[in-house]
């Protein structure tokens, strides 16, 4: 128990026996509800209209069939990315790093796409697939070793790594890989047909990664549920003294987690790549790696949770290209709105553990 | 100037357990008191009462016969009462200084012109500048001394402060505190050492059970007096029958077992060997923090240690670990149920499953075989009288003893021949232990062997065949149980000798 304004003693905050499970999946709603107070007031104070403004972030953008595609387009990526990172967080890996497996996977996927430029044939797109997956591993997994055998904290090394990743790919869209006819603009080739992912409605440019991510998410359902693999992360990440106790070899699981969301993250950036842009630049992607991080919390870990909640968090993207256009707003209003979430997440959270009593004064 | 503090009449319950019971208590200063008591006694309760961490429910305390309302440690602090707890409160980043200046309300350079005064006048030489993780266990003691000795208390209270000292650490310690006893400050020392109080102290008052046993002058006592009075004499009439025609026959031999850690508030372990016969209870005593968790975790597997130093029924298993030690039959109890031994967040089915061998069929090709499981954990359920029939049920709903019967339950319904368990009466009510010291006493009867790591002696002496006494990571010769007195056990807990 602890008292706010003590003399008067009018809160009392008092723990609770146990987490309640109606709270644990209301606080993401109220969390977004907060967030869209905040927001307005924000605008408000800018000499905006508040609700207007909202309107123009929120609902404007998805109005018609193209916006509709275009936020599918956007979750596809953090969604795909959230799932891998609940394999990590769910056993209490912080792997903060995604951003730097995207790009690295792109930068894999890319390459081998670059050797098949001037080819056409079925087989292309799933080896490009399969290079980006395996660019994220590997990418991933050099947190995992140096965590697992020197000790290093995954969340400085994992983190540092994505500025390493997006060097690489700079010096390589510049220098090596940057198309020949290219006029020197800081990009490669264009990628052949057979190694872009087919769109799924013409003029749209909402594309087949979509089934990736749904994929990811109906099998990080299933290894959770129902294999011996998800049973004991799930150990381990509610204890790792009970994992050691039931004999669980807790280094090959970090390195495991590390993997799968290594993967996940890479085939995003592959689909960044061979769906809406098509050749490797500087910018294969606009953060996604670190806003899937928001993603993953605000759907609780839950792999249908994290459906709903890149969706949400896909609409800032959005909201915030259109205010750029209608309101002058600079797009990085973006990037408030999913801090904004995330501190109201957590701070939300807090009524997890406790709940709040107002009482009367004592005098 | 004289400081008397006095406690009166000082009552805290918990729920469930009693931690001091109308205690009253009066210290004047000159003098070395000691608090002692085993684990549980309700020693450090009475400590965090007298630190201002809690607030007790009935009674008073005074100091220089004024009432001291203590509702904080600042109150404590304001009061000139100053705390070294047993585990350190330091900034292991930070410099000495810096550490020493977060609390401090003066000037960078009163502050360390202070501190360079008692460091000079207690003979201490301590590096201001140079950040505290690279300091010993003795020296960060030091500081948190100086922390205190900055505000010139008048009380000092020491929670176990030799525990994670080294003896020369140990004789150092000892010279300072008397020489603050002689300026006048008074000393309370809380500790299960035995030698220790008879060396430093001019008093002691006695604790067991939440409540005060004795006060009596050190001159008046001796080490098996102290003994008697710590771990008292109330045995459950209920023993065990030892019966004389023991099978000889060897189910785990353990030799020449050595561990080192490298964490400082762990205890290493020390050339560890003993040997359990098939049908036997080793009952290993000891205050708590002396070795007891890590070999535990030797025995368990959980540290891996040498292949041939530990031989089970001829099998050197040394370098296994817990999953592949109970494919040869051996079993588990840890301490902490709530945090090691099962998940609370997860389900009963979920729990039974993480004690899991190949014959049980639990996963199937890397399948939740949730159906074979859930049959198993009904089985422990009625087998073993937990007092719920559905596995789909969250272990946090379980009461401590429910959940230690299952837990229990879990280890034996598959018949190990061995069952290693940690404490495994803690904290639990009249009726679960008594079921559990009956379960314990039928594995011995089917000619299953035990062995029993715990802290509360009466048990061991209740359920033990043979004893030996873990102090400071080693262990004490193995004598039978008959031959055993509360009397030696507290001699060897608290690091004494016997013949």
């Amino acid at each position: 128990m602890e008292y706010l304004w003590e003399e008067e003693k009018l809160i009392k905050i008092v723990k609770r026996d146990q987490p309640s499970r109606t709270i644990f999946f209301l606080t993401p709603v109220l969390a977004i509800f907060l967030t869209l107070v905040a927001g307005g007031l924000i605008f408000y104070i800018l000499g905006f209209k508040p609700f207007e403004s909202l309107k123009f972030f929120f609902i404007v953008p998805i109005a018609d069939m193209y916006g509709f595609s275009e936020l599918l387009l956007k979750a596809t990526p953090l969604c795909l990315i959230a799932i891998g990172l609940s394999f990590c967080f769910k056993s209490n890996n912080w792997n903060i790093g995604a951003e730097g497996q995207l790009t690295f996977g792109a930068i894999v996927s890319g390459g081998v796409a670059l050797l098949f430029y001037d080819q056409e044939g079925f087989y292309i797109l799933p080896i490009v697939i399969l290079a980006g997956a395996i660019g994220g591993m590997l990418y991933a997994s050099i947190p995992a070793i140096l965590k697992t055998y020197f000790n290093t904290n995954e969340i400085l090394v994992s983190l540092m790594l994505v500025y390493v990743s997006k060097l690489i790919l700079d010096y390589l869209v510049v220098g090596p890989w940057s198309n020949p006819e290219g006029f020197n603009f800081p990009e490669t080739r264009q990628f052949s047909d057979s190694a872009r992912l087919p769109l799924l409605v013409e003029g749209l440019r909402i594309h087949a990664g979509i089934f990736l991510a749904l994929a990811a998410v109906v099998i990080s359902w299933f290894i959770f549920d129902k294999t011996y693999l998800g049973f004991q992360m799930k150990v381990s990440g509610f204890s790792l003294k009970t994992a050691k106790y039931a004999g669980y070899k807790g280094k090959k699981m970090i390195i495991l987690v590390f993997l799968i969301s290594g993967a996940c993250a890479g085939l995003a950036g592959v689909g960044e790549i061979t769906g809406p842009i098509g050749q490797l630049h500087r910018e294969v992607s606009p953060d996604y790696g670190f806003t899937a991080i928001i993603v993953a919390f605000l759907g609780r870990l839950n792999p249908v949770g994290i459906i709903f909640a890149s969706l949400v968090v896909a609409i800032t993207y959005l909201g915030a290209e259109t205010a750029q256009i209608f309101m002058q707003i600079p797009k990085y209003t973006g990037q408030v709105f999913q801090g904004m979430i995330l501190f109201f997440l957590l701070a939300s959270d807090y009524l997890l553990f406790f709940k709040i009593k107002f009482i009367g004064s004592k005098k | 100037m004289n400081t008397n503090l006095k406690i009166s009449n000082v009552t805290k319950i918990y729920p469930g357990c009693v931690a001091n019971d109308n205690i009253s208590l009066e210290f004047e200063s000159g003098k070395i008191y000691a608090l002692l008591g085993e684990n549980g006694a309700g020693k450090s309760t009475l400590v965090k009462i007298l630190s201002g961490v809690i607030m007790p429910d009935e009674g008073q305390i005074f100091l220089n016969n004024k009432v001291l309302k203590l509702k904080s440690p600042i109150d404590a602090k304001k009061n000139k009462i100053g705390m070294v707890f047993q585990h350190f409160n330091l900034f292991e980043t930070l410099s000495v200084f810096e550490n020493l200046i977060i609390d401090s309300n003066e000037t960078r350079e009163n502050l360390r012109e202070k501190i360079q005064s008692i460091m000079k006048k207690y003979n201490f030489s301590i590096d201001l500048d140079i950040p505290v993780l690279n300091l010993s266990a003795g020296q960060k003691q030091k500081v948190e001394i100086i922390r205190c000795l900055i505000r010139s208390p008048d009380v000092l209270i020491m929670d176990e402060p030799t525990s994670v000292l080294t003896e020369q650490e140990t004789i150092e310690l000892f010279s300072s505190l008397k020489q603050f006893s002689e300026e006048g400050i008074l000393i309370i020392y809380i500790t299960h050492k035995l030698k220790e109080v008879m060396s430093i102290c001019d008093e002691v008052a006695v604790m067991r059970k939440g409540q005060l046993v004795s006060v009596s002058k050190i001159i008046n006592e001796k080490i098996e007096t102290l003994a008697n009075k710590m771990i008292g004499q109330n045995l459950k009439t209920i023993k065990k029958k030892i019966s004389n025609e023991k099978s000889k026959e060897q189910l785990i031999k353990i030799s020449n077992l050595n561990y080192s850690s490298e964490d400082p508030f762990e205890t290493n372990l020390k050339k560890i060997n003993f040997e359990v016969n098939r049908g036997e209870c080793l009952g290993i005593a000891g205050i708590s923090g002396n070795g007891q968790s890590e070999l535990f975790q030797v025995l368990s597997g959980e540290i891996v240690s040498e292949k041939d130093s530990i031989i089970f029924n001829d099998n050197p298993i040394g370098n296994l670990n817990p999953q592949e030690r109970r494919e040869y039959l051996m079993a588990f109890s840890p301490e902490d149920r709530m945090e090691q031994a099962a998940i609370p967040q997860m389900k009963i089915f979920e729990n039974v499953a993480l004690n899991n061998f190949k014959s049980s069929n639990f996963f199937n090709n890397g399948l939740i075989n949730e159906k074979k499981i859930k049959e198993h954990s009904q089985k422990i359920l009625s087998d073993f009288s937990v007092n719920t029939d559905n596995v789909e049920l969250k272990s946090q709903f379980l009461s401590g003893g429910n959940l230690q019967k299952l837990i229990i339950g879990r280890e034996l319904i598959t018949s190990p021949e061995l069952l290693i368990c940690f404490n495994p009466t803690w904290g639990l009510d009249v009726g679960a232990i008594n079921y559990i010291h009956e379960t314990l006493i039928k594995i011995n009867e089917q000619k299953k062997s035990v062995i029993l790591i715990s802290t509360d002696t009466d048990e061991l002496l209740k359920l033990s065949d043979k004893i030996c006494v873990i102090y400071k990571g080693k262990l004490s010769k193995i004598m039978n149980a008959n031959e055993v007195t509360p009397e030696k056990l507290g001699i060897l807990m608290g690091g004494g000798e016997i013949d």
